[in-house]
C-alpha cells in the first residue's frame, strides 16, 4: 500500500502536495486545477516553477516583473506588475512543492510531487480573486491554466 | 488521542481566518489537518488512504462555513475522515469482508504480518471501530454515535477485530 507505518504499526495516507492543491480548488468556489506530467525530476521542475523573481515569470505571462521583498520561514511577500500594468502585493507560502500566494485581487496556487510511473506532476490553480474573500471569478480560468502548463512544459523542454 | 479543545489552538485560529476568507489561512490550515486526517483515512482505506484523505479534506473544507463553532474543528473533522474513509474503501471495494476464517493457521507464514496485514483482512466498518477506540480513544456510545451504529454493533465489530490481531500476534 501506498500508506507509510507510524508509531504503533498503524497505515497512514500519504498526501503529496497536488493532492493538497485539488483540495485547495475544490474548497474555493469557482476554483479548477489544470494537471500535467513532466518527464522531469521534481527539483528540475521546481527550479523554474518556484522561481518567483524568474522562471515564474516565463509561464504565468501575465505575472511578468515579480519581485520577492520578503521571504522567511516558507513565507513570502512579493509584488508582481501584470502585462497589463496592474500591481498586486502578493503574500503566502513558498517551499519546494508547494507555492501559495495571495493578494486582494488574485489567487495563485502552483504543487508538484513526484509521478509513480516517474517524472513529475504538476498542478496550478488560482485565477481573478473575487476581492478579498476566498473564491474566484469563474472567466475563462481552465483555459488560461491550461495554458500556463503548456507554456511551462515548453520552458522545460 | 486527545483532542484539542483549546479555542486559541492554532487551527482553530485558522478555521476562523479561513471562514472570514482568508486563502493563506486556509492552506495553513490544511496542512495543519491533513496529517491528522491521513492517520485516520490510513487504516481505513488502506490502499485507498490517500483518495480518502484527498476527500475528506475536500468535505471538510467545501462545508467548513457549516461548522457553528469552530472549537469543535477536530471532532468535526475526524467525523467526516472516518465517514469518507469507509465510504472510499467500500466503493474502491479492494478490502475483504472480516470473516475470521479469512485468517491465515497461526503456523502460516503469513502471521509474521504486521498490523497493516491484519487490517487487510477486516472490512471497513470494522477497521473504523478499530481506529475510533484503539487510535482515537472514543469509547463504544461515542463511536456508535459518530458511525451511526448501534453500540452492541460496534461491541461486536470490536470483539471480532481484535480477535484478529489476537491470533496474528498469538502466531
Amino acid at each position: 500500500m501506498s500508506g507509510d507505518l507510524q508509531g504503533g504499526g498503524w497505515p497512514t495516507a500519504e498526501l503529496d502536495d497536488v493532492r493538497r492543491l485539488r483540495v485547495m480548488a475544490a474548497a474555493i468556489p469557482g476554483g479548477r486545477v489544470s494537471e500535467r506530467v513532466l518527464p522531469l525530476p521534481l527539483d528540475e521542475v521546481w527550479a523554474v516553477m518556484g522561481d518567483l523573481e524568474d522562471g515564474f515569470g516565463r509561464f504565468q505571462t501575465d505575472m511578468r516583473h515579480v519581485r520577492v521583498v520578503r521571504a522567511e520561514g516558507g513565507r513570502v511577500v512579493a509584488v508582481a506588475r501584470s502585462r497589463f500594468g496592474m500591481r498586486a502585493r502578493l503574500e503566502g507560502t513558498l517551499r519546494p512543492g508547494w507555492c501559495w500566494l495571495q493578494s486582494r485581487f488574485l489567487i495563485l496556487g502552483m504543487a508538484a510531487a513526484p509521478e509513480p510511473g516517474g517524472g513529475t506532476r504538476v498542478a496550478v490553480t488560482g485565477g481573478v480573486r473575487v476581492p478579498a474573500r476566498a473564491a474566484i471569478i469563474p472567466l475563462g480560468v481552465r483555459r488560461e491554466l491550461d495554458r500556463t502548463l503548456a507554456r511551462l512544459a515548453d520552458e522545460l523542454r | 488521542m486527545t483532542l484539542p479543545t483549546d479555542p486559541h489552538d492554532p487551527g482553530v485560529s485558522l478555521a476562523r481566518a479561513a471562514l472570514g476568507g482568508d486563502t493563506v489561512a486556509m492552506q495553513d490550515l490544511l496542512a495543519h489537518l491533513a496529517p491528522y486526517v491521513a492517520r485516520i483515512c490510513g487504516p481505513i482505506a488502506l490502499d485507498s488512504g490517500p483518495d480518502a484523505a484527498q476527500e475528506a479534506l475536500v468535505a471538510v473544507f467545501r462545508s467548513l462555513r457549516t461548522l457553528r463553532e469552530p472549537a469543535a474543528l477536530y471532532g468535526w473533522t475526524r467525523a467526516i475522515a472516518v465517514r469518507e474513509a469507509v465510504r472510499v474503501a467500500r466503493r474502491d471495494a479492494r478490502s475483504r469482508p472480516a470473516e475470521l476464517a479469512d485468517l491465515p493457521a497461526p503456523d502460516d507464514p503469513e502471521l509474521a504480518a504486521d498490523v497493516r496485514d491484519v487490517l487487510t483482512r477486516l472490512s471497513p466498518e470494522h477497521r473504523a471501530v478499530l481506529v475510533l477506540r484503539d487510535l482515537e480513544g472514543l469509547d463504544e456510545q461515542a463511536a456508535s454515535r459518530l458511525l451511526d451504529i448501534p453500540a452492541g454493533t460496534v461491541k461486536s465489530r470490536l470483539h471480532r477485530a481484535r480477535e484478529s490481531f489476537r491470533k496474528a500476534w498469538s502466531a
